[in-house]
């Protein structure tokens, strides 16, 4: 009956059908684990990273431009987001469930997020993207800065000190849509005619071009559909964390993704998603690790916090000697895994003729 | 009707310069490809002939002159641009997309012939009629594009028919270069003539009416040369093309083509059939500059 039925589903049933499979098993986590605060927590860092690296890589690794700025779209998905739910923190859609005219609203929220975002890549990416050459690494580190800036002196955006009272709205589930959500576009672009497009450009942008490839184009509507996650994945943090402040926004939170993006292998979809899941767990571990040594002693885990960015930078040096390519390379995890398990196979057996 | 309106040229230039600094890399070039047409474009090393490919093709821009394709004027145009004429290049140092199968090359350029929300011709009636219409069909245009991402994210059944078209048309022009075997392989992976083959697939991906190939023999040896020769033939027959060759081997050029250009210094210094250019001492003189053995030989024979 499934296959039955799977030929005679509208086509947007059968394209949304992977989406609607997650929404049911993320429902399900959710039941199961939505009590459990700091799990709760920890996996919506985890998510928001995984976002972040994700919708970088269809940039950085996919397109072959180099954005450090992924910090500053997460930033105005963030802030403008939780703007959005400060001034609709009392209403209540009529006629609905707090509950569930909360999750509409936190939705809307995330949309200005995402789509403010994007609109800032446009107005980023246009420029910097018609030129050859490095540009965009510059422009993007400097709109980085700029937001960072601009946040820290602005008054009702709370300054230096931050913004607090956004409505806690995020949950496991949401953020987790999200990630799904990400992941599934990332992978349907590099699935067709634009992903190779990109592809292209990334290899050789004049034979690209040379073959009909608009490719200043599709360079900016990736960075335009990246800069739209990023917002995203700023608009759920914002509503996870007490409170969001310029610290959270800076330079070095951009170069934790472009960090995530090239060990996961600039360009492997499931490359940046095990980077991004490994390299949040890990200072998140350490920190929880040397709470427990120090007893209730913060001063451990604080300093092991400065210096978790020369620990990454160790790594990524590291990472760089073994693997240059990254973890997958330009491929992603179905299409190596299965010849590092059978590379062992005739190893074992001996040199072959 | 006269012979021009029923095979009108594909691909006119007119007195095309152009200038680096100082130097004039390519002067007062002119040339005309109808459908049909075999050409060359031959001249020592250096004279120009690679730019006027680039001039063509719009990766530069002429200092004066002009070049048409398919009777639109197309200086400042971007590559791309040009391309979507019908005006399909490869190039001398082999520029593939290295790390994507061979297959996957010739789908870049076979862009799917993709279905828009708002037709091309609709959004060009818009900008015929005035600067406003002309900003919403640009918009428009925009929208096409991101119309068609989504056409990918939701898997719509025309965008899977589109792919699969794609991926037939793309096997197809692998098979008539003979390279179906290496369709999954890396391009970087594939030995040299091959490159140089999948670079003629890939070109043709795009559609062309008018294909230009720079030394698509070069560094290929004699049997390969040879088969070249008569692939080229055959894909002007079978795909209807005008075709532009650049090449160093003078017996190649020699045995293929019906009129042949000759450049030395961004000069034209001769044009006509391969018996007039060979025995134009002009020609003579600029090869023998270069000491080059195949021109001699050629101009012997
Ligand atoms: N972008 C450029 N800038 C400066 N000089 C150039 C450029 N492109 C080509 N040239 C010069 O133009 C001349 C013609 O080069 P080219 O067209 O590559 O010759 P060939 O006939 O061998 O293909 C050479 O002297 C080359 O150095
Ligand atoms: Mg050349």
């Amino acid at each position: 009956m499934g296959a039955a039925s799977a030929k005679t589903m509208p086509y947007w049933a059968r394209g949304l059908a992977p989406l609607l499979g997650a929404l049911a098993v993320l429902a399900m986590l959710q039941w199961i684990f939505g009590p459990m605060h700091f799990f709760v927590y920890l996996s919506s860092l985890v998510g928001v990273n995984v976002i972040l690296a994700v919708s970088l890589n269809v940039v950085n690794g996919m397109t072959g431009q180099f954005s450090i700025g992924h910090a500053g779209f997460m930033a105005v998905g963030a802030y403008l987001s939780g703007l959005f739910s400060l001034a609709v923190k009392e209403l209540n859609i009529r006629g609905l469930p707090a509950t569930l005219s909360d999750q509409l609203l936190l939705l809307a929220a995330i949309g200005v997020g995402g789509v403010a975002a994007a609109a800032c890549g446009f107005l980023v990416g246009l420029p910097s993207l018609r030129l050859k050459g490095d540009y965009l690494a510059i422009v993007t580190l400097g709109f980085g800065e700029i937001i960072r800036v601009v946040v820290q002196n602005t008054e009702t955006l709370g300054g230096a000190l931050g913004l607090s009272g956004i409505p806690q709205r995020s949950s496991f589930y949401m953020v987790w849509l999200w990630v799904f959500v990400t992941v599934l576009v990332a992978r349907r672009i590099a699935g067709s005619s634009h992903g190779r497009s990109l592809w292209a450009i990334r290899e050789d942008e004049v034979a690209a071009e040379a073959m009909g490839v608009d490719t200043t184009g599709y360079k900016v509507r990736s960075f335009v559909v990246s800069s739209f996650f990023a917002g995203v994945a700023g608009a759920l943090f914002a509503h996870f964390v007490p409170i969001i402040n310029p610290g959270s926004f800076t330079f070095v939170k951009s170069m934790e993704v472009v960090v995530m993006v090239v060990a996961g292998g600039l360009g492997s979809t499931t490359g940046a998603i095990v980077a991004a899941v490994c390299l949040t767990l890990l200072p998140e571990g350490m920190r929880s690790l040397f709470l427990r040594l120090g007893g209730e002693d913060a001063s451990l885990a604080q300093k092991v916090d400065q210096i978790r960015m020369p620990i990454y930078g160790l790594l990524l040096v590291l990472l760089m000697l073994v693997r240059p390519q990254g973890l997958f390379g330009t491929r992603e995890a179905w299409d190596v895994l299965p010849k590092w398990l059978s590379r062992r196979g005739p190893a074992l057996k001996g040199p072959v003729a | 009707m006269t012979p021009a309106t029923v095979n009108p040229p594909l691909l006119e230039v007119r007195a095309a310069s152009i200038q680096f600094g100082g130097l004039k890399a390519l002067t007062g070039f002119n040339l005309e490809i109808r459908q049909g047409d075999l050409k060359g474009l031959i001249g020592p090393n250096g004279a120009g002939k690679t730019t006027a490919f680039n001039v063509l093709t719009g990766v530069y821009r002429p200092t004066s002159g002009d070049v048409f394709v398919a009777g639109q004027r197309v200086n400042g145009k971007l590559p791309h641009q040009i391309n979507r004429l019908g005006l399909a290049r490869t190039f001398q140092n082999i520029r593939l997309f290295k790390q994507l199968s061979a297959v996957d090359n010739v789908k870049v350029a076979c862009l799917a012939d993709s279905r828009p929300l708002v037709s091309a011709e609709r959004v060009a009636a818009l900008r015929r009629r005035g600067s406003a219409l002309a900003r919403l069909g640009q918009m428009l245009d925009a929208t096409n594009n991101y119309y068609d991402w989504w056409r990918a994210l939701l898997l719509t059944p025309g965008f899977l028919r589109e792919e699969e078209a794609v991926t037939r048309r793309a096997d197809e022009l692998l098979e008539v270069m003979g390279l179906a075997h290496r369709r999954d392989e890396e391009a970087a992976s594939l030995p040299y003539g091959e490159q140089r083959r999948l670079e003629i697939a890939r070109a043709l991906g795009t559609r062309p009416r008018v294909l230009l190939l720079d030394e698509p023999a070069a560094g290929m040896n004699t049997r390969e040369k040879s088969d070249l020769m008569v692939l080229i033939r055959k894909l002007r027959d079978q795909f209807s093309l005008g075709l532009l060759v650049i090449e160093h081997d003078m017996k190649l050029v020699m045995g293929i083509c019906e009129q042949i250009t000759v450049l030395d210094h961004g000069e034209t210094i001769a044009y006509g059939t391969p018996e007039a250019v060979r025995a134009d001492p002009k020609v003579v003189e600029a090869y023998l500059g270069e000491a080059q053995p195949a021109a001699a030989a050629g101009a012997s024979r």
